[in-house]
């Protein structure tokens, strides 16, 4: 047990490490440019026509206040934790006065339910296939999967997205192609409005999951590949253990413990994935949030989203940094 | 170095079909060279026309030929690539090759901040640079800014060549004949880097070519000079996909996902081949 | 080591069970076949052996690293990968009839042979067990299809025959990368040895670890191959493992056998001038001579050297030993030699 305290707290480290540096650079990449995003805004706002003097002014100042621009650069920094800890941005600019940590709030349930079933599933699917072709080195049916993969996997998020949107939008009308749900439904715990959400899910989830399917699918083959020349693995089909067990309990079991490691490396790849996939369809998670910020020039909604997707993407590591040691008994005593 | 090419060229399909794919993309790249439009002008040719002779891909809304314009198009892109994967290369080299030499404190310290580089999403941070910058992001800033950022997930690849060179024989005598450090990083440890190097820059090239279009196709980039994702992005604008202009989008696409799964190949079949265990395997199956 | 006696308890009773034949290899040849980037290689490994390993008896392999002896024991235990190929010859053992090799028997007579007719005791028991389950579990893998029973029996047996070999029924719950390297050897015996199988096949089986545990280790291998009768092909370089264990032993050099000898005459009165040297090169208690080494190094089997593999390094080395291939033709009775230059073996002087 004090093995674990121990991994435990360099895990935790870690973390902290994690988003501690990500948002210094956040706050170094919005306060160090020679842009003022406070002219940004009322650039945006007072592009409509004509906006008196004094308003302008009033504006200027209560978005100083606003963005947290206010005083000497000691006291914009804590001031900038200080909002991050209390998790308050401000309100939103385009949708004002909507607090951002609101917007946020809405959005981040589709973004997590879509990534995390999207990736679990991909996850599982692809490492389970490759699994499969890494042991059974002669099945054509597995050769052809491969083959798909590295068609599929190189391909960057918004070509797949863009290529299933036209596919399914355009040639096939099968599938609904924007919004998280039906629009003429009413939301609730309701049969029609669950299935709603599972439609309109299918595209963004599908395109995610081929380009990391073929990702999986490959890095399994090639662990399963070396896995299967260890010691033990020869040494239990020496002993005549069934190949059905031994690709279960000696060859998967070891082999999908990188495959972990793995999962929490990529998950910062897969969530940029995430954004543009939802831009493309239209999805209303943090992607589209963060993108439709920038068009509208909506400086705190940027950085509130920014933010939260770090300390999110930390978290998610972390949690999976801590479930590693339940399934690898050789890291439970250092 | 040069053998190991031209021995997985002859023999290693996957690197051959790799070989063309790239080979082709550049080739299309260096015909921006006779290309008889220039690529900044738009109207020159009559708009929307679907692929014939005179114009085999076709023209766009903006008034421009497809085919000729997707060569300054591919070049640029190419060229963005190509410059975010050598700097970054430089990045990647200096920490692998010193966090597997040295161990110890230098080591742990490295790689805590190169996981924290792999963790935290990029894109979001990219967006933030473009919100904060928007028209004085030129290229060449947002290469420096993407090789600055996509160093690590290479650089712990290169770590773990450089923690078997530290214990080979050489190193040792390098080390009691008085060589520095960078001396012998650079001159002796260097040379057996270079073929997982290479494999990383493919996949380095495919990573920030693949950010490039998707930060461009929202029209977060300078969209004035010509690429890839730019093309999509006017193509978008004009609403291409419904008016049914599908030749300006489709001929870039094919054009990029040939490069990307070029490249791809390159990287798995170089890699395949460092690996002495994969190697082993590829021989057994050839004489059995 | 100390070099005594190995075998000195009911000589008969073990004579008349030896008359038995438990394994016979005739003539194998197993190649390495490889053809990558247009270059085409064979690496003669094993390269036409034939030897017998008798019921109820240690029959110990020597020879250095290169001289094939993993490749070997690969080829008669059927256990071989790609590149590697059987190009001639067989190894038949009495438990499988028919005269067939193991690489030709179907897939459920292999089966149940393995672990229950033939076991091994493999080299660096570092990684030989499942790192992510407990012991019992290889155990449970390896044995329970042989001995049947529902868990609760099958559980006392695992107790009975661990207790036999004085091993900790702790053990059971352990990981494997929680025990010290003798325990995890100790286990494999266990293991290997549960089943009481027919023919164990010991891979360097003591060579990872340190000389105190290694004695206690072959000490368990030798009293449990008493207890079961069951015969034993141990195989290691080191001469000394050899001179405390093996009843008969045979030495191999590139891809061949050179002699095979009852282990007393082997190291008393040694024929081949590669025996010769091996044995003068053990350290003696009390002579403090310099140990001369032998010039040149091992054949490269890819591309052997003409006649007898040794010639290059021997000082004996004929006209006939660079053109011809000695055979092995015995001496005396139960010492067979393979070299032109030995009285009695095809050869003058």
């Amino acid at each position: 047990m004090r093995f674990y305290v121990k991994y435990f707290a360099q895990r935790l480290f870690q973390f902290l490490l994690v988003v501690i540096i990500g948002i210094n650079l956040t706050y170094v990449i919005t306060h160090a440019t020679p842009i003022d995003p406070v002219e940004q805004s009322i650039a945006a706002v007072t592009s409509f026509g004509n906006t008196s003097p004094e308003a302008i002014a009033m504006m200027r100042q209560s978005l100083r206040e606003l963005y947290g621009l206010t005083g000497g650069p000691a006291e914009q920094y804590l001031n900038f934790w200080r909002r991050i800890a209390t998790a308050d941005f401000g309100p939103s600019l385009s949708v004002f006065p909507t607090p951002v940590s609101l917007l946020i709030a809405r959005a981040l349930p589709w973004t997590i339910g879509l990534l995390a079933t999207a990736t679990l599933l991909s996850w599982a699917l692809g490492n389970l296939l490759g699994g499969l072709a890494g042991y059974y080195q002669d099945r054509r049916s597995l050769k052809f999967v491969a083959i798909l993969a590295m068609g599929l996997h190189p391909v960057p998020y918004y070509i797949v997205a863009l290529a299933l949107l036209v596919m399914f939008g355009y040639v096939w009308p099968l599938l609904p192609i924007s919004g998280g749900f039906g629009m003429n439904i009413e939301p609730g715990l309701t049969p029609t409005f669950v299935l709603s959400i599972l439609k309109h899910s299918i595209l963004p989830a599908l395109s995610l999951m081929l380009v990391g399917l073929g990702g999986w699918f490959l890095g399994m083959r090639s662990v399963v590949a070396n896995v299967v020349n260890e010691d033990y693995v020869v040494y239990a089909e020496l002993a005549g253990v069934g190949r059905r067990r031994i690709l279960r309990s000696y060859v998967m079991r070891n082999a999908l413990l990188p495959q972990i490691t793995g999962l929490a490396l990529s998950l910062g790849a897969v969530f940029n994935g995430a954004i543009i996939t939802e831009q493309v369809f239209g999805y209303p998670g943090v992607g589209a949030l963060l993108i439709s910020a920038v068009y509208a020039g909506d400086y705190g909604l940027v950085l509130g989203v920014t933010t939260i997707s770090i300390i999110g993407v930390s978290t998610a590591v972390l949690i999976i940094d801590l479930v590693y040691p339940l399934l690898d008994p050789r890291v439970r005593t250092v | 170095m040069l053998t190991t090419l031209g021995d997985l060229l002859r023999y290693n399909i996957e690197f051959r079909i790799g070989a063309i794919l790239v080979g082709l993309v550049a080739v299309m790249a260096g015909l921006s060279l006779a290309s008889p439009y220039s690529p900044m002008d738009t109207f020159l040719v009559a708009p929307d026309l679907p692929p014939t002779l005179t114009h085999p891909f076709g023209t766009t809304s903006r008034g421009q030929d497809v085919f000729w314009h997707l060569t300054f198009a591919i070049r640029n892109t190419l060229a963005f690539g190509i410059v975010v994967a050598l700097l970054s290369r430089l990045l990647s080299l200096a920490i692998g090759l010193l966090s597997g030499y040295k161990g110890g404190w230098v080591d742990r310290l490295l790689m805590s901040i190169n996981d924290t580089f792999i963790v935290i999403p990029l894109f979001p941070i990219l967006v933030l640079f473009y919100f904060m910058l928007r028209d004085r992001m030129s290229w060449w800033v947002l290469a420096v800014i993407m090789a600055l950022l996509g160093w690590a997930y290479d650089a712990r690849l290169i770590r773990s060549v450089a923690l078997s060179l530290k214990h080979r024989e050489f190193t040792h005598t390098g080390i009691f004949s008085g060589m520095s450090t960078r001396e012998i990083l650079v001159r002796e440890h260097l040379p057996y880097v270079m073929p997982i190097v290479f494999a990383t820059t493919m996949n380095n090239m495919n990573w920030s070519i693949g950010l490039e279009v998707t930060l461009s196709v929202l029209g977060f980039t300078d969209i004035s000079a010509p690429t890839i994702g730019g093309m999509i992005y006017w193509a978008n604008q004009h609403t291409a996909l419904v008016a049914g202009v599908w030749w300006w989008i489709a001929f870039p696409v094919i054009l990029i996902v040939m490069l990307f799964v070029g490249l791809f190949l390159l990287a798995v079949s170089m890699n395949e081949h460092i690996d002495p265990r994969s190697r082993l395997r590829r021989m057994g199956a050839g004489g059995a | 080591m100390e070099s005594r006696a190995p075998l000195d308890c009911d000589r008969a009773a073990r004579t008349r069970q030896q008359a038995e034949v438990a394994l016979c290899v005739e003539d194998l040849k197993a190649y390495y076949r490889t053809r990558h980037f247009g270059v085409e290689r064979e690496v003669k490994a094993v390269d036409g052996v034939s030897f017998e390993v008798r019921c109820n008896e240690i029959y110990g392999l020597a020879g250095e690293s290169s001289s094939g002896k993993s490749t070997l024991i690969k080829a008669v235990a059927a256990a071989m990968r790609p590149p590697l190929e059987i190009v001639g010859g067989r190894a038949t053992f009495r438990f499988l009839p028919g005269a067939r090799s193991l690489n030709q028997a179907t897939a459920s007579q292999l089966a149940a042979i393995r672990w229950r007719k033939l076991s091994y005791i493999m080299q660096g028991s570092m990684s030989v067990l499942n790192p992510v389950r407990r012991v019992r579990c290889s155990f449970a893998d390896f044995a329970s299809r042989h001995l049947g029973g529902n868990k609760a029996a099958f559980q006392v047996r695992v107790r009975q025959h661990l207790e036999l070999l004085k091993l900790d029924a702790d053990v059971l719950d352990a990981y494997p990368h929680e025990l010290s390297g003798g325990m995890r050897q100790r286990v494999t015996i266990a293991l290997a040895t549960i089943c009481r199988p027919d023919f164990v096949i010991a891979d360097e089986p003591t060579t990872a670890l340190d000389v105190i545990v290694q004695k206690d280790v072959l000490d368990m291998v030798r009293d449990i191959q008493g207890e079961m009768g069951s015969s034993l092909l141990l195989v290691t370089h080191d001469l000394g493992v050899h001179a405390y264990m093996a009843h008969r032993l045979a030495v191999m050099y590139g891809g061949r056998l050179v002699e095979e000898a009852r282990t007393p005459e082997l190291f008393s009165s040694p024929q081949h001038p590669y025996t010769k040297h091996l044995i003068a090169s053990l350290p003696r208690i009390g002579v403090d001579a310099p140990r001369i080494g032998l010039a040149g190094s091992p054949p490269n089997l890819a591309a052997p050297p003409s006649g007898c593999r040794f010639h290059p390094r021997c000082p004996l080395a004929g006209d006939r030993c660079r053109r011809e291939m000695p055979t092995m033709i015995a001496v005396a009775a139960d010492h067979r030699v393979a070299c032109f230059a030995v009285a009695g073996a095809g050869g003058t002087a």
